[in-house]
């Protein structure tokens, strides 16, 4: 196998509801794009395998680890991540939950976590803790929050006020972090 | 005296995490998320041999792929001096020094390109030409060096053999415990920049002073010139206690091609990079009279460890303190193998020696026909046994007593298969913990502005713990200040000392170092206005003053004082700072200060015709003393458990016999659990402030998972009258 020279495409994703054209080699994927030429970075990269979850972004409205997915593929489709969540300086209800609830420790996995159980609440999936430990548990937590991570889900389908905010966020001011 | 007060609750108020809204808008910078203008990326090459040297590594064709900058091989890297010695031990080997091999999967050649795609490509196109020689490996390999009582903590009270010889009861068994690797969900990253000669590194650290430390060694710099942020890092369990290689290389890298550099470890090479739990065998014998007395413990442990490494590793350190026993012996070996340098991993050696004693004391109870809880209160530890000395707190008997109420161990029936629901058989077991005192020199500062506010820091980290929020929970209830008035700092080096996140010693000892340094601030704002006509508190003492909304006022009536604005405006100072400082010294205390102590509760379900088994609940009642914040502490307990259930289910890194290649080095392969592994959790904190600690607190870090994996095996015996002494309980263990 050789380095090759991939060529560049030109993609233009509609990130949190932005227009963001990026010129990028072929094989990047979409967690990249995202974290590394859009200065995104809320969205986690933990196996790069598709194995844990952290990368979990919402594609067109469906949940999908950007790992596995080509940046190529996205052209004017709507991605959605956890900084297009808040608006308006308010964090989603499900953001605030995990808050109250301490839904995370070392906040690494807390993004794709948010980002899982927004897609999961908007799927109608949590009938019972059961239902959502099932459905949340292609997301890893090393610290083990995983109870806490259940009551916030819980807390947040009780008040029923978290379905429409979704894929109208802002991406936050500055981009790049430096 | 100080001034200061502690609240006196036994609980902290369980407030939300300070750092909460950054973690879960995504706002929150981890080491792989920094970016400088004109970084480059690195990649790593590993070696696919487990032993012998380097022939030649042909790099040309890397060296010519697009976008690539550098390759780094052992030929063209300088020689550096070597890490310092820290408490863990020397620095770990630094692979580039020369053309050996010592372990499959060690690095060999970093790839540093324009992009991190470049540079993954061009890795691949690395060429190393091995001379392989045959690695050792095996926990039992006869050829493998062996050392003895490594760290000088082997133990011995009493006539150990003389009491099993004439004891009525005797036991001896052997457990073992399969590696385990730490596996944070944080990929482990290096940014470095140099400026101007000064070093600025973003890594993933638990121990930012130690981090500088190494740098400035390696790179034969003065201390101050070298600056190690991380002030989030995505989880660590011990695996950020080293300064791992892949961090000087990256530094290197950036200094070679004078251009800040990032390295951002893959999942696999984060199996083989930063440490893991090492392999154990253990074998306990106990002499045991007809009442229960306990005669005689002796623990033999064997851990494996690098071919030319060191690790500490305690597997026995907690067994002469747990139980009333008046002969007790201790003996630590370790086995050198063509391994990963194994490391620290939460409750490093505490946790599987605890599996072995506290499974052994279940057996025992079955043998004598008592209940366990009832054995080991025969065999209680009033005082530290050996010395006699008090405990400096100790609710061990009320976590037996709740965490029973609280479980129903009463309605267990003793016998074994006599619990069912249907197909599942039913199992209750238990364990007691007893988790040794560690605590390290630290310093803080806290500066009260004049605007009201308080500013406090010191080079500390949070692994996720709760560092932040207990820290600035205290320091606003210390200077009597709304906890939105308080700023509190770490991840820093350029921040007092702190020492690592690690030994669960970071709270008591930065919490001592608060302490002392609000005391010595109200000191400081008591002598500015020792002088002062103006102030309703010239001239007071210390002893005389206190503080609470926002105010300096006199404990005996609130309303003669004044505010922190007041003086600091009447005065013309910008701020007033004061410097804490503790260095524990345990000895003359008159008391052994003590680590946390647990009673855990398990209820399994073992489907016999699967295998299937599965942890329905869990009870933990814990002392841990004084707990700052209810909510971060549960946290640590309820995740300390998860990584328990872990360790007793699911987790084995599997070193491939012939190579020591680690065969499941990826999430999909090497099984943590998931959401749907995780039953109901129930944690209580039961005690009462410590007496040695000046907030009364004790470390919770780890105790939470020590004792999960016995008393899941205890209740495991219970459901179905096996007795697993080996870790995983697998499917195939059970049929």
């Amino acid at each position: 196998m050789t380095a090759g020279h991939p060529p560049d495409v030109e993609v233009t994703l509609r990130v949190n509801g932005q227009a963001r054209p990026i010129r990028l080699e072929s094989r990047v994927t979409l967690l990249d794009a995202l974290r590394e030429h859009l200065g995104l970075t809320g969205t986690k990269k933990g196996c790069d395998q598709g194995a844990c979850g952290a990368c979990t972004v919402l594609l067109d409205g469906e949940s999908v680890v950007s790992c596995l997915v080509l940046a190529a593929q996205c052209d004017g489709r709507e991605v959605t991540t956890v900084e297009g969540l808040s608006s308006d300086g308010r964090l989603h209800p499900v953001q605030q939950a995990f808050v109250r609830h301490d839904g995370f420790q070392c906040g690494y996995c807390t993004p794709g976590q948010i980002m899982s159980a927004v897609a999961l609440l908007r799927a109608g999936r949590a009938g019972s803790d059961d239902e959502i430990r099932e459905f949340m548990s292609g997301n890893l937590c090393r610290c083990g929050a995983y109870p806490n991570i259940l009551a916030a889900i819980r807390d947040v389908a009780a008040q029923g006020d978290h379905v429409e905010v979704v894929g109208a966020g802002r991406v936050p001011a500055g981009g790049e972090r430096s | 005296m100080s001034p200061v007060t502690v609240d006196a609750k036994l609980l902290g108020d369980p407030i939300d995490r300070v750092d909460g809204p950054l973690k879960v808008a995504g706002a929150a910078p981890y080491p792989s998320d920094v970016s400088y203008p004109g970084m480059a990326h690195a990649a790593l090459v590993q070696s696919t041999i487990g032993a012998g040297t380097i022939i030649r590594i042909d790099a040309a064709a890397a060296r010519s792929a697009p976008g690539v900058l550098t390759v780094i091989t052992y030929e063209n890297t300088p020689a550096l001096p070597d890490g310092p010695m820290t408490i863990l031990g020397p620095s770990p080997r630094f692979p580039f020094k020369d053309n050996r091999i010592v372990h499959y999967g060690q690095h060999v050649a970093m790839v540093v390109a324009e992009t991190a795609e470049q540079a993954v490509a061009a890795a691949r196109l690395v060429k190393a030409e091995y001379e392989p020689t045959t690695p050792v490996l095996g926990i039992t390999n006869p050829d493998a060096p062996l050392e003895f009582d490594a760290w000088g903590m082997d133990s011995t009270r009493g006539d150990v053999e003389g009491a099993l010889a004439s004891a009525e009861v005797t036991y001896d068994e052997t457990f073992t415990i399969a590696p385990e690797t730490n596996n944070p969900l944080g990929l482990f990253a290096t940014v470095a920049r140099w400026e101007a000669g000064r070093l600025v590194v973003h890594e993933s650290t638990q121990w930012p002073i130690m981090a500088r430390q190494t740098l400035a060694t390696v790179f034969e710099l003065a201390e101050q010139d070298v600056r190690v942020f991380v002030p989030f890092i995505g989880g660590g369990f011990g695996a950020g206690l080293r300064f791992p290689p892949h961090a000087i290389l990256t530094v290197l890298a950036a200094r070679m091609l004078d251009r800040p550099v990032k390295v951002v470890l893959t999942r696999p090479q984060m199996f083989t990079s930063i440490g893991h739990r090492p392999e154990t065998r253990q074998r306990l014998r106990i002499g045991v009279a007809r009442d229960g007395r306990l005669l005689a413990i002796d623990h033999e442990a064997t851990s494996t460890i690098g071919i030319e490494e060191t690790n500490l590793e305690p597997v026995t350190m907690p067994t002469p303190n747990s139980y009333d026993c008046d002969n007790v012996a201790t003996h630590e070996r370790q086995v050198r193998l063509n391994i990963p340098n194994p490391g620290a991993m939460r409750g490093p050696g505490t946790t599987q020696g605890n599996f072995a004693v506290e499974s052994a004391l279940d057996e025992v109870a079955y043998r004598l026909r008592c209940d366990p809880i009832a054995l080991r209160l025969h065999n209680y530890a009033e005082v530290q046994p050996g010395t006699g000395l008090p405990w400096s707190s100790k609710a061990l008997r009320e976590c037996y007593r709740v965490g029973a109420e609280r479980f129903g161990w009463a309605d267990r029936n003793p016998e074994v298969r006599s619990m069912r629901d249907g197909d599942w058989l039913i199992g209750y077991g238990m364990a007691g913990v007893t988790f040794d005192w560690y605590q390290a020199p630290c310093r803080a500062r806290i500066s009260i502005r004049r605007d009201g506010t308080a500013y406090a820091r010191s080079a500390a980290t949070d692994l996720g713990t709760g560092t932040y929020t207990i820290a600035t929970q205290l320091t606003a209830q210390l200077l009597g200040l709304d906890l939105d008035r308080v700023r509190f700092d770490l991840g820093d080096s350029d921040l007092p000392l702190a020492p690592q996140s690690g030994g669960s010693g970071l709270a008591m000892s930065l919490s001592g170092a608060l302490h002392q340094a609000a005391g010595n601030l109200l000191g400081a704002f008591l002598d500015a206005v020792a002088d002062d006509a103006a102030s309703p508190l010239r001239g007071r003492s210390p002893d005389d003053v206190t503080a609470s909304g926002g105010r300096l006022h006199l404990v005996d009536d609130p309303s003669v004082g004044e505010t922190y604005t007041d003086i600091l405006d009447r005065h013309g100072l910008d701020e007033l700072t004061a410097d804490g400082a503790v260095d524990p010294k345990a000895e003359g205390a008159g008391m052994m200060p003590a680590g946390g102590f647990a009673a855990r509760f398990v209820e399994v379900r073992v489907d016999e015709d699967l295998g299937v088994l599965r942890v329905a609940r869990v009870v933990t009642a814990i002392d841990a003393g004084r707990i700052l914040n209810e909510k971060t502490a549960r946290s640590q307990v309820l995740g300390a458990t998860v990584m328990g259930i872990g360790m007793s289910l699911l987790e084995q890194t599997e070193f491939d016999p012939g190579t020591g290649r680690v065969a499941n080095a990826t999430f999909g392969d090497y099984l943590i659990p998931v959401n749907a592994d995780v039953p109901d959790l129930d944690v209580v904190f039961v005690g009462e402030p410590d007496r040695f600690s000046p907030v009364g607190i004790k470390g919770i870090g780890e105790i939470g998972i020590v004792g999960v994996a016995a008393a899941i095996a205890n209740a495991v015996h219970h459901a179905t009258g096996r007795r697993i002494r080996s870790l995983p309980i697998t499917i195939e263990k059970l049929l």
